[in-house]
């Protein structure tokens, strides 16, 4: 950067600096507006407060979400570590068909949620699964099964191949080969996956409305409440929101860093 | 553990990738007991010829012979063999304790036994200070311990090392060259070494093997190779050496001439059948090493020649002379080497010489 001569460095952070307040500053509002009362449409600026949290955690149909969303979340984790996992070990095992693999799987992913929404739906209609949480959690494992394989495989690929060699050279099987070698160093990308599905299951909303049956997820129920206008709890909920999901992307960042690079920064 | 019996045997092994052939039709025996280096330029196939000893290739076709069993078929975890990887393949997850100790556990050995193995091979190769530490915190040459520590635990009848040396500086190599040599002579186990660096064979091995373009071009001694090269590669990969092609002329007993742009030379075919049979008139090369020039004296009869200084390169203990030599002293590039002195060279740059070498320091190989 010292090469450049200072005004174009200027015009630069100055244009920096624009471009993150437009993208960013509209995510700070219903943080900060949740600490304050809104009265006849206008937010009351004089008296923050925490009375919005308090209305939030006394609301009923929000925990039932709430609890909703967890459940489907777990679940989803499960099975799609799971399957995202045996799909990147036969994948990264295999040479031929490897593309047309990757392609179903990312398809899902890559699909407007409206279109992967309504095809689960024809599906589980033709089929004759009536829409529950569990055709929910099979909608999401759908959506996020991309980014879990994608994450082990990556995870797969950079791990060198005489760490396999060098467990059997030293008389290990198959079994304990795959167990006490390959296992273990996929599990920080698996948790960083599993971190990151969750993330995506926890905001779904598109493919949830389609394919959910009586119960609804925060983000379903969100959608609803706004419906009736706007109200101090969405802003305390979105902020809640926002931060877990924050919290759940510094996670997953933490496990998906390289252990090695880790270890020789300390 | 006698050196004279064979404890594994390559007969006719060739490999392919696909339709690539990358060896043809190898045949090796590697003594008990020895320290075998197999010499060669990237691409020769010696990193195969390893492989396939320790299981991690299938052979395309031949056999491989244990003790006179062939064990060609026989898993890569079954083989009383183990490997020390060019990359090391330490095990990230894992202590370096755990690391050592992977071979017995897999083999449910008690937890015991193991802990007292483990310290015994740590012990051996100087690193029991480290047995709780990561692979990670550890530096190029102490990686480089661990994977042999955990590659002789398991007692194997042979250890590859598959140019375990090539990732360290020049210093600690050189170090580590004498730290395997005093390990391999302390635990008496064969080891099977693959490097392209003919420095490093030199200075470890009790045979040599070079190969090139998937063929054993040469299989003896570090002193039998430099000094009696069996062909045209050898003598020029293996060490500097000066060649000058000719035709063979009629045998004299233990020597034969050929005939040069130099002149004629005579050079030693003792001990080498195959130069005595060559018929008269064979194109070949002579070949003499450049500290075996030296300048003529009034005594020397054969092999004299004259020949202009182009450049003189002082080297720290020797100097080493380039001279052009041949029709108008420009045809034949030639390489001296000669002791350093404090007072200087005697030779000066420009200055035309007359040359000489003995004939029992030159050698021919056929072209």
């Amino acid at each position: 950067m010292s090469t450049l001569p200072r005004p174009s460095t200027i015009f630069l952070a100055a244009i920096t600096t624009l471009v993150a307040v437009l993208l960013y500053s509209p995510l700070f509002v219903p943080i900060v507006s949740s600490f304050f009362i809104i009265s006849h449409g206008n937010v009351d600026w004089s008296s923050p407060t925490l009375s919005t949290y308090v209305a939030l955690a006394g609301n009923h149909d929000i925990l039932a979400a709430l609890r909703t969303t967890l459940v489907v979340g777990v679940c989803t984790v499960i099975l799609s570590v799971v399957s995202g996992t045996l799909l990147a070990l036969y994948y990264h095992g295999r040479h031929s068909g490897r593309s047309i693999l990757q392609f179903i799987i990312f398809l899902p992913f890559l699909m407007p949620p409206i279109i992967s929404g309504l095809a689960l739906l024809i599906f589980f209609r033709e089929i004759g699964l009536e829409r529950s949480l569990l055709t929910v959690v099979i909608g999401h494992t759908v959506f996020v099964l991309a980014i879990v394989y994608r994450t082990v495989l990556m995870r797969l690929q950079s791990m060198s191949r005489t760490l396999v060699e060098a467990s059997y050279d030293l008389g290990a099987n198959g079994w304990q080969t795959f167990w006490r070698i390959i296992l273990p160093n996929l599990s920080s990308a698996m948790v960083g996956g599993a971190i990151l599905a969750f993330a995506l299951s926890f905001d779904e909303t598109m493919i949830t409305i389609l394919v959910t049956g009586t119960q609804s997820t925060l983000p379903v129920r969100l959608w609803a409440m706004m419906r009736l206008g706007f109200s101090p709890d969405i802003n305390a909920l979105v902020a809640l929101i926002l931060m877990f999901t924050v919290l759940l992307c510094v996670l997953a960042a933490r496990f998906l860093i390289p252990r090695q690079m880790a270890t020789e920064r300390n | 553990m006698s050196q004279n019996t064979d404890l594994l045997t390559l007969r006719s092994v060739s490999k392919s990738y696909g339709t690539v052939p990358v060896l043809h039709d190898i045949d090796l025996s590697i003594r008990d007991g020895e320290f075998l280096t197999v010499l060669g330029p990237s691409g020769s196939g010696k990193t195969t010829v390893l492989r396939l000893i320790g299981g991690l290739e299938p052979l395309t076709a031949g056999e491989i012979r244990l003790d006179g069993q062939d064990i060609s078929r026989m898993p890569i975890n079954k083989r009383p063999f183990n490997t020390v990887f060019q990359d090391y393949a330490l095990f990230p997850h894992m202590t370096v304790s755990g690391n050592v100790g992977y071979g017995l556990s897999v083999r449910h050995i008690k937890r015991k036994e193991i802990a007292r193995r483990v310290a015994e091979a740590l012990e051996l190769v100087q690193l029991g200070r480290f047995a709780e530490r990561f692979p990670a915190q550890l530096s190029g040459g102490q990686r480089q311990r661990v994977a042999l520590a955990r590659a002789l635990i398991c007692q194997p009848r042979l250890i590859l090392l598959d140019e375990p040396l090539a990732a360290l500086d020049l210093e600690l190599r050189r170090q580590m060259q004498e730290f395997l040599k005093s390990i391999q002579r302390e635990i008496k186990t064969t080891f099977l070494f693959v490097t392209h660096d003919q420095e490093e064979a030199i200075g470890m091995a009790d045979r040599i093997c070079v190969m090139q373009a998937g063929h054993i071009r040469q299989l003896g001694t570090p002193h039998e190779l430099y000094y009696k090269p069996n062909c045209e590669f050898v003598a020029r990969f293996f060490g500097e050496n000066n060649l000058v092609a000719g035709k063979l002329g009629p045998v004299q007993g233990e020597q034969r001439p050929i005939e040069t742009a130099l002149g004629r030379l005579v050079c030693s075919i003792s001990d080498q059948p195959h130069l005595k049979t060559a018929p008269d008139g064979a194109s070949a090369f002579a070949a003499f090493r450049p500290e075996a020039l030296r300048l003529a004296d009034a005594n020397d009869g054969d092999n004299r020649f004259s020949g202009t200084i182009a450049d003189l390169a002082f080297a720290g203990s020797s100097t080493v002379a380039t001279i052009m030599a041949g029709a108008d002293n420009a045809a034949q590039r030639l390489r001296l080497r000669m002791p350093s002195r404090i007072d200087g060279s005697i030779l000066k740059s420009g200055e035309t010489v007359s040359l000489s070498f003995a004939p029992h320091e030159g050698h021919l190989v056929l072209a």
